[in-house]
């Protein structure tokens, strides 16, 4: 695009100044009322009766107890998926095998699944009245009720996220650097911690924060198999949600405003990473 | 997945990695859908039909796929207009209306829904504005749609900006030199391109409203036959124990989505081939 010409004509591959300013204020518009409408309702509902009070329902034991095993629930389920967003990863793009696609469908079948279906599933699969679930309860490891079920319901949402995010960058890379090292005599961890690791990186990060971040606050799947039990496995979004239907309006926004700034954290880390680390993602997150 | 179907490679890793992703596939994500499966099958299909076959049941089920399916024509326009604007113009804040598109992924669909039933609710800041009108939006299948759209914005503008971006200038250029105007351009040219990405994101933002519970129960009122969502009845049933009821619902869904998306792969596919582009 020429400067001078700009001034007067417009080029043929762009729409009237008119039309653009006209979409462009749809997408502030549309958004301002979709997204930022909502998040700021959070934190002025939280804070509808002061910084204090909203500060004290955070220290209330309900409110510590669901940060608490919120806070496990995470440290557990998010590095177990991320083992397996590897591990799959690495197995779909080193090596050449029939039923890759359809390896691939199953992977990515969580997101077509509902979050209560899925909670339904691990209920029906480890519920005390499942052949296994009863005898799992026999022997005294309840999974269903129980932290076991959370991290299951939890891991089952958030499946697919990190070897989503690793398949098509490892794809682009190819295996030349790993035939290279092994043919120098390394050997198949070294290659993985030393070749690998180091070109997937920002990728890993970028799936682990997305997996985190649904980790946290997944409320469905979480709701099915949990039981809500106080202080043994609600959660911080089903503490939300008793909080909020016990008419807590201060303590359930409060607790949302933390779970807010966690989504806030992650988008701006994951913005980072799309501006610095842009030729360590996948293609789609590169803009 | 037997030893003769995997070629021969160099790699190391092969016994571990597929030993893990085959071990935690299953027993996260195969072994509990194949449960409710098996419930299903002892059922049987009649049984499920039964249950399934019920006032209650067909609303709920009605009302998810119809509101979900308009929530995601929603977010097919205003996604395709997203993209287009965050790729293609340059303007202050176009960092922060890009990063925040991604917003309802981030946002726990807990607060999410307590947060648009603040604001849609009579009382509440945009819930007063509509009561003014006599327009009631909380608790009715308004609400439920507001917030199927919310949870499903990001798919359409995420699946078309890379597109949008790859579209190379001179076909544009070409178009425009044989006389088309924009608009004709945009219309003949351009949009056919975007369309298999736009179906694409339309099916995501579909399949995920259909499921969408959290974000829902919040502003929906749950009334039964008005605003009761088809998760919900899953959730009502379990609460009673009864488990036979929530499988079959659970199973009707499952198959409804897997059929969604089929049909909606298929006019993919059919688009693609129709385009020539890929």
């Amino acid at each position: 695009m020429s400067d001078a010409a700009q001034i007067r004509f417009r080029a043929a591959t762009e729409e009237s100044p008119a039309a653009r300013w006209t979409l462009i204020a749809l997408a502030f518009a549309g958004l301002a009322i979709l997204v930022f409408a909502p998040l700021i309702a959070v934190f002025v509902e939280a804070l509808a009766e002061g910084v204090t009070a909203s500060l004290k329902s955070l220290a209330s034991p309900d409110a510590r107890d669901a940060i608490r095993l919120t806070l496990t629930i995470a440290a557990i389920s998010v590095p177990l998926n991320a083992v397996f967003g590897i591990a799959a990863a690495w197995f779909i793009t080193k090596f050449d095998f029939r039923g890759k696609a359809f390896l691939i469908t199953l992977i990515d079948l969580p997101f077509s699944v509902s979050p209560v279906v899925a909670g339904l599933c691990i209920v029906l699969m480890f519920g005390a009245n499942s052949a296994l679930g009863g005898w799992l309860v026999a022997q005294g490891y309840p999974i269903v009720f129980a932290m076991p079920g959370i991290i299951l319901a939890t891991m089952f949402v958030t499946f697919p996220f990190v070897a989503r995010e690793l398949i098509p960058v490892m794809i682009e890379q190819g295996r030349a650097e790993e035939e290279a090292a092994l043919t120098l005599g390394a050997s198949g961890w070294r290659v993985f911690w030393t070749v690998t690791l180091p070109n997937i990186r920002w990728a890993l990060l970028y799936g682990v924060l997305l997996c985190n971040a649904r980790a946290m606050g997944e409320f469905g799947a979480v709701s099915v198999v949990s039981g809500k039990i106080r202080g043994q496995t609600a959660t911080m979004p089903t503490t939300i949600e008793m909080q909020y239907q016990e008419y807590l309006s201060v303590a359930a926004f409060s607790l949302a405003a933390v779970l807010a700034l966690l989504a806030l954290v992650t988008l701006l880390l994951k913005t980072a990473l799309e501006i610095r680390h842009a030729d360590q993602l996948a293609a789609a997150h590169r803009h | 997945m037997g030893r003769p179907f995997i070629h021969r490679s160099p790699m190391p890793g092969l016994g571990v990695s597929m030993g893990i992703t085959l071990t935690m596939l299953s027993l996260v994500v195969l072994l509990p859908i194949g449960a409710l499966l098996l419930k299903g099958a002892n059922f049987g299909l009649a049984g499920i039909w039964d249950t399934v076959n019920r006032e209650r049941v067909w609303a709920a089920l009605f009302l998810s796929f119809r509101l979900s399916l308009l929530a995601a024509l929603f977010n097919l326009v205003f996604g395709v207009l997203l993209a287009w604007v965050l790729v293609r113009y340059r303007f202050p804040g176009r960092r922060i209306l890009d990063a925040a598109v991604d917003l309802p992924f981030a946002l726990p669909t807990a607060v999410a829904g307590i947060s648009l039933t603040a604001l849609y609710a009579p009382n509440g800041a945009f819930g007063q504005i509509a009561a003014e009108i006599g327009w009631k939006i909380a608790y009715t299948q308004w609400g439920i749609f507001i917030a199927l759209v919310f949870v499903g914005l990001p798919f359409v503008t995420r699946t078309v900006q890379p597109v949008v971006e790859e579209i190379e200038r001179e076909v544009e250029e070409a178009s425009a030199t044989l006389g088309a105007s924009r608009l004709h351009t945009l219309r003949h040219v351009i949009l056919p391109m975007l369309t298999p990405a736009a179906l694409t994101g339309f099916a995501l933002s579909l399949a995920r409203a259909v499921g969408e519970y959290g974000s829902v129960i919040f502003i929906a009122g749950n009334i039964p036959l008005v605003t009761e969502i088809a998760p919900l009845l899953i959730i009502i049933q379990l609460e009673e124990f009864n488990y036979d009821a929530a499988a079959a619902i659970g199973i009707a869904m499952l198959l409804i989505s897997f059929a969604m998306l089929l049909v909606i792969n298929l006019i993919q596919i059919w688009s693609r081939r129709r385009i020539g582009y890929v």
